[in-house]
């Protein structure tokens, strides 16, 4: 499946819960915030936005990533641009 | 199968959630003090900020509880727990069997002996409500005083900043966490809050409150300051007499082991009132932040269920003052470390701590300095005996690795 993951900076304290859950997506910067990773590597250069091609498996891992986000700084979109999380 | 959580933050529900995903037919009990369903402390300062509205702050719906099938015993606090018959009560007189008890009851905020209006605490919504209050109500040449020298604190002044108030930040020790960072840090930051045109107290003792119905001034020995707000921050005390009579081990924290098991069978306890074993740094850790939190509302749960794997994980904290990133990962206790390894300087704008002991990183701190955090991080989870390498990370300019 196709999903955008997005880090809202502003969001972002660097609490690193996504990072210590779902490392292949996340990494935390110089600046104490969360760049989003496609599978542990950044074509294009680091940015807090990325469309990825998951399996059913890693999407769960993302999920519980962007959940266990203190201040639901991470946001997460299907295709159609659908909000999947946080749930509206 | 009967569980009991006590306790309705972010511990206690993932509990709960994840004991509803592995037992679809489990009696599952929260007893919850607060009236609000689970919200994000984290988020309480992005409220008061106005960087999201309150309804944002919510992690869970009213209606949560009784889809997922889980009792819900909101306003009430455990009075008695007798672990021979099983079974709890309750403020209201209740008694609740159990056949798995959690104690996930995290911890009430350190008060000061004197209350009169303006005088505010910030660990619960209902708390953030009042603050959010205090500031509308506030008149124009309002000043405020922070009283702590912590995270609370460091709450209050961004609040502070960001409402163009004036304020006052006291504190006890000679900089803020003062049995934590070394001087050269507390400078970094004490610097960046005198920067910000607050005003600072050090060493500061004897505070005493002026005004009757409303705060008039906060005085701290002969310093006397005129002010209508006062944020107190100064760290957390539990309710526990009915955890110590229940004969429940109890320390700095309820002692448990990496099972996150009591020594009293069937009773667990998880997030920031447990103290418990921590295989990785090989010693009793008492953590008092989300991630530890979180994982550990997890973890317990798999542990009520049988399911016995040790608890693992490096957890921090992370906070900012006025834009300086302050980051605790792992055991970052002077007196519990071999050495500690300094880096940087407040002149360089960032300063590690890397705190040793057995030839293998523990914990570090890191005040401006966030680039050290992933490999301090990375170094504590691999347990790597670092031989002495470490000496050469005092040149602030060499790697840690």
């Amino acid at each position: 499946m196709k999903i955008t993951v997005k880090v809202d900076p502003d969001l972002c304290i660097g609490a690193a819960s996504c990072v210590t859950i779902a490392p292949e997506t996340f990494q935390l910067n110089e600046e104490n915030k969360a760049w989003v990773l496609d599978h542990g590597t950044e074509p294009n250069g680091s940015t807090y936005e990325r469309v990825l091609e998951v399996t059913e498996d890693e999407y769960e891992n993302i999920l519980l990533g962007a959940q266990s986000c203190p201040t639901l700084a991470i946001f997460i979109y299907d295709e159609a641009g659908t909000q999947l999380f946080p749930e509206m | 199968m009967r569980y009991v959580i006590i306790g309705g933050g972010i511990t206690g529900t993932t509990a709960a959630e994840e004991l509803r995903k592995i037992d679809a037919d489990a009696e599952i009990t929260i007893v919850s003090e607060e009236q609000h369903p689970l919200y994000s402390r984290v988020l309480l300062p992005h409220f008061i900020k106005e960087k999201i509205p309150r309804e944002r702050v919510f992690l869970k719906k009213e209606s949560w509880y009784e889809e997922k099938n889980i009792i819900w015993l909101r306003g009430e606090r455990v009075e008695k727990l007798d672990p021979k018959n099983k079974f709890v009560q309750v403020t209201s007189g209740q008694e609740i069997e159990y056949d798995k008890l959690l104690i996930a009851t995290g911890g009430d905020v350190r008060v000061i002996g004197q209350d009169v209006r303006g005088v505010s605490y910030f660990r619960t919504l209902d708390d953030a409500d009042h603050i959010v209050q205090l500031l509308q109500e506030r008149k124009s040449d309002a000043h405020g005083v922070v009283y702590g020298g912590g995270f609370i604190a460091c709450e209050y002044i961004n609040i502070f900043e960001k409402y163009g108030m004036p304020a006052t930040v006291a504190f006890r020790g000679d900089h803020f966490w003062s049995a934590v960072l070394d001087d050269e840090s507390g400078k970094l930051i004490n610097d960046r809050i005198l920067q910000g045109g607050f005003a600072l107290i050090p060493r500061a003792t004897d505070m005493a409150l002026e005004g009757e119905k409303e705060l008039e001034a906060v005085s701290f020995g002969d310093k006397r300051i005129p002010c209508s707000f006062l944020g107190v921050g100064i760290g957390m005390v539990r309710d526990d007499g009915w955890i110590r009579e229940a004969g429940v081990e109890i320390e700095a924290g309820v002692r448990s082991n990496e099972f996150l098991e009591t020594n009293v069978p069937d009773v667990f306890t998880a997030g920031d009132c447990a103290q418990f074993h921590d295989v990785i740094v090989d010693r009793p850790m008492f953590v008092g932040n989300w991630m530890n939190a979180m994982s550990q509302g997890r973890a317990v749960a798999k542990s009520m269920m049988g399911e016995r794997t040790p608890f693992k994980l490096v957890s921090s904290y992370a906070t900012n003052v006025l834009g300086l990133e302050i980051i605790f990962v792992g055991d970052a206790e002077k007196a519990a470390a071999d050495e500690v390894i300094v880096r940087g300087s407040s002149a360089e704008g960032g300063v590690t701590q890397v705190f040793l002991r057995g030839g293998r990183v523990v914990g570090g701190t890191m005040v401006g300095r966030n680039a050290d955090r992933t490999p301090i991080t990375k170094l504590i989870q691999s347990r790597a005996d670092i031989g002495n390498r470490a000496k050469s990370w005092e040149n602030s300019a060499n790697p840690i690795e």
